[in-house]
């Protein structure tokens, strides 16, 4: 399966290509009033309102800045999810679209089934799914799923 | 060149690199590709899905590829041309400074002539031969010819001590081929060169331009520069500063003959041409470069290589170069030169401080392919490309380039990973795409991979080029500053031999005392360099001192235990002088003191023992200045942000500088110690963090200059790039 790739501080966070609608450049926000600090703001993307979550204040490390290296990933919502004919998959996304706000992108890894590792106690998080490792780096595999749910509550603590 | 001319850019212009044109041509064919690629994907989507909003979506996305792709080739040629012009462009600031540089060497040392010839004249030695030979040949005009008359001893007395004087000068002050004084009737009569008297004695010199010009000088105050041109006194062209002799060494007297003194203007401009041209491993100077003045007639009167460039020639330059003649008029172009294609500058004097200059111009050529030759890696400098492109060293426009090229490489990632989004949603059907936007990906973060390879390659050549830059100014800083105390190391040797100090000191009365005093002021109010003269008799005690202000304080007191006084006691030549670094001492109250000596030996002999010390305080801070200023890093002649200029002692205190804020005097400097630890004549360059502060910097180390060995300092110039 393919997994897109972002940082987050110095670790790499992996997500399942086929949970993205579409990755786009970070720009601005329509803010959103008494919203929590987690949520970004609003964005519009081709009629859809999408709203962003900031992924470093969600993780609890820094907060991710608009730059020219940020971007925001675009998850799908159920029924776009649900569209898809050749996946298999058990995910329960949002009804609605929802964007992690990421910092830098790096690319994209096709990952076999076997190399999918299960996350060492020590390093236990709600919204990590996996590990895979690729030379002498750890990929942390998101579960969209927990994360986007931030949008309408507070910041979940692990 | 201007930089906001249109691209220029061309492959098969010949000053592209080898290198060059083939990753251009690697990254354009590699982006022109892709139009295929983008074609082939348009048409499998036409083919694996009937939905029109998926298909739509992979047309769009193909549309952004291509739009990209064809942004990059545009993108590239304007990179390339940047790339060009930037190395152009500060090849030509630097080939400027350089030129202007040489010029300005040579006028400062000039400048100094005109003082000389004008102090010597004065000395009674001189005169009194003048007024004897003048007499002695009227009377032999009546007398019979060849009859010995009873006054021709004391002439030949009188030429014999000129001579002698004249011997002293030329050997305090190296500078000078030989000196003549000149009767009335142009006949020379005495001269300082001992191996060339039986040549120069007796010789008619009233045809001389430099005669007929220095006997109608005005007053003492007046003098003439006679350009490179030929003279009987010796084979070699001569450049003549020239003045009158007046009746009782009075300044208004009577103009009773001339003194002339022939610089080694050869032997000055062989040293400044050749100075800052790049040499080979075995010392030889590089093939294409070139470095000459020429006179107002466009004539070279020196150059760095007399096999192609020889005294007298018209070199082959462009009209603009020939004819430039407004003070600080300059020409930068390209041309071919003695079958190099050569970038040409060329820098019209602008002469120095009250002194105008003779209207020669400098010229440097050097062979294009040097501006394009590849710099060493940014890394060994402990900078990663990255920070260097986003220095201050890099020109505004390039930086807007490098950040096009990222934004460019992060929107073909973009695409890619929406292709492949995409691609994932049509299921099996999508996975034929795979392969498209792993091309895509493939070729965008080559291309871009390979720009930013160039553009680090360019930051790192700019970064060489600066430090060059900032070398060389460290150099004419430390060059400069070793020239100017050579001058008053000939200056402390000249005037310990003076007979008023001699003969005072042995007689030491009051009266005599006196006099040196007298003595010592005239002196100290022809020159502007020098806060105060003082003169120690053998015990160690002052005795005279030219400041009238300080001659209370200073009379009596003793100072036998201070190093200029201890060294100065130890010389037996007149040749020998010695240099107190910059400190404090009692002799001031409020500056440092730069102090040189030099013995008063007994008789006015040659050698022989000490009678007292002439010690001279040079006027450290108001000179060391301005040279320092002059030597800062500019651009378009403003001084470059952060850019500060400075010298350091032996001991690693900063004493003179530009920047009291950030490289403070008296204080140990905080720059690296490769820079600082540098043997004579040696240069270094580097970057280094201090005061919060990135700085580039440029460091040379002294080697003195002619006799005057320098004391160990070296010049910095640095700017900050953040």
């Amino acid at each position: 399966m393919l997994y897109s790739i972002f940082h987050l501080g110095r670790n790499m966070i992996g997500v399942p290509i086929y949970t993205i609608l579409e990755i786009v450049r970070s720009n601005k926000f329509h803010q959103v009033k008494g919203a929590p600090e987690v949520i970004d703001g609003l964005i519009n993307l081709r009629g859809k309102v999408v709203t962003v979550i900031n992924t470093g204040i969600a993780f609890e490390t820094h907060k991710v800045v608009v730059s020219d290296e940020s971007r925001i990933f675009i998850f799908k919502n159920n029924a776009e999810l649900k569209e898809l004919t050749d996946i298999d998959s058990d995910d329960d996304m949002s009804p609605d679209n929802i964007g992690l706000h990421v910092e830098k992108i790096e690319g994209v890894i096709n990952v076999e089934k076997d190399e999918l590792q299960p996350v060492p106690a020590n390093m236990a998080h709600p919204f990590y799914q996996h590990v895979v490792r690729r030379g002498e780096d750890f990929i942390i595999i998101l579960k969209p799923s927990k994360a986007i749910i931030l949008n309408s509550t507070e910041t979940v603590k692990p | 060149m201007n930089p906001n001319q249109d691209i220029q850019f061309n492959i098969y212009n010949p000053v592209i690199t080898y290198e060059h044109r083939a990753a251009y041509d690697m990254i354009v064919s590699q982006l022109q590709e892709i139009f295929p690629i983008c074609n082939q994907g348009k048409c499998k989507a036409l083919e694996v899905t009937d939905d029109p909003q998926k298909q739509k979506q992979i047309n769009d996305l193909m549309e952004k590829v291509e739009y990209f792709s064809d942004s990059l080739i545009n993108i590239t040629k304007v990179f390339f041309d940047q790339l060009y012009r930037a190395k152009e462009g500060s090849s030509e600031s630097i080939s400027h400074s350089m030129a202007k540089i040489k010029i300005d060497m040579m006028e400062r040392s000039l400048l100094e002539r005109t003082c000389d010839v004008r102090w010597w004249a004065l000395e009674k030695a001189f005169w009194q031969c003048i007024e004897i030979s003048n007499a002695s040949q009227g009377k032999e005009a009546k007398s019979k010819a060849g009859a010995k008359t009873a006054s021709a001893s004391a002439c030949q007395q009188a030429v014999d001590l000129a001579c002698t004087r004249l011997e002293d000068i030329r050997s305090s002050y190296t500078l000078y081929r030989d000196l003549v004084i000149v009767n009335a009737h142009g006949i020379v009569v005495a001269n300082s060169n001992a191996d060339r008297k039986h040549l120069v004695l007796g010789l008619d010199v009233s045809d001389e331009a430099w005669f007929q010009h220095a006997m109608q000088t005005k007053d003492g105050t007046d003098y003439h520069v006679q350009d490179i041109a030929h003279s009987k006194i010796e084979e070699q062209a001569s450049l003549i500063y020239a003045t009158a002799i007046r009746a009782d060494g009075d300044e208004n007297g009577d103009v009773i003959g001339a003194m002339g003194v022939l610089f080694d203007f050869q032997g000055e401009c062989q040293i400044i041409l050749n100075d800052y041209l790049p040499k080979a491993a075995n010392g030889d100077m590089l093939d294409g470069w070139f470095s000459f003045f020429t006179n107002s007639q466009g004539k070279v009167i020196c150059s760095s290589d007399q096999h192609f460039i020889p005294f007298g020639a018209s070199p082959e330059l462009p009209r603009s170069h020939r004819h430039l003649s407004k003070p600080g008029e300059s020409q930068v172009t390209t041309g071919i030169f003695f079958g190099n294609r050569s970038l040409l500058v060329s820098y019209h004097t602008a002469g120095f401080n009250e002194y105008p200059g003779l209207g020669w111009t400098s010229h440097l050529v050097l062979p294009i392919h040097a501006i394009f030759e590849r710099a060493s890696d940014s890394k060994v400098f402990g900078i990663t490309p990255k920070e260097l492109m986003s220095s201050s060293l890099i020109p505004a426009q390039n930086r807007q380039t490098y950040q096009e090229i990222q934004r460019n490489k992060g929107d073909i990632q973009l695409i890619s990973i929406n292709g492949i989004v995409l691609a994932t949603d049509l299921g099996k059907a999508g996975k034929s795409f795979m392969p498209i936007f792993d091309q895509i990906t493939e070729t965008g973060s080559s291309t871009t991979g390979k720009m930013e390879l160039l553009l680090s390659e360019m930051s790192a050549d700019m970064l060489q080029q600066n430090l060059q830059a900032l070398t060389n100014l460290s150099q004419q800083a430390i060059e400069l500053i070793d020239r100017n105390l050579f001058e008053r190391a000939a200056d402390v040797r000249w005037w310990s031999t003076d007979h008023v100090l001699w003969e005072s000191l042995q007689a030491k009365d009051k009266k005599h005392l006196e006099a040196i005093n007298k003595r010592l002021q005239i002196i100290n109010a022809s020159y502007t360099m020098y806060r105060d003269l003082v003169v120690a008799d053998a015990s160690g005690r002052i005795v005279a001192n030219s400041k009238v202000e300080n001659h209370d304080k200073l009379m009596g007191m003793s100072v036998a235990d201070q190093y200029w006084l201890r060294q100065g006691m130890q010389m037996s030549k007149t040749t020998h002088y010695a240099a107190q670094d910059v400190c404090d001492s009692e002799l001031e109250n409020e500056n440092t003191s730069l102090i040189y000596c030099s013995a008063i030996l007994e008789n006015g002999q040659r050698s022989g023992k000490p009678v007292g010390v002439l010690g001279i305080l040079f006027d450290w801070e108001n000179q060391a200045q301005p040279i320092l200023a002059a030597c800062l890093p500019r651009i378009n002649n403003e001084v470059a942000h952060g850019g500060a200029a400075f010298y350091v002692n032996r001991d690693r205190v900063v004493i003179a500088t530009t920047d009291e804020t950030h490289f403070p005097i008296n204080q140990v400097v905080n720059i690296p110690t490769e820079n600082v630890n540098l043997k004579d004549g040696h240069t270094a360059s580097g970057l280094f963090s201090a005061n919060g502060r990135k700085y580039i910097i440029g460091s040379s180390g002294s080697h003195g200059y002619r006799e005057y060995k320098g004391l160990g300092w070296t010049a910095h110039v640095v700017r900050a790039i953040d």
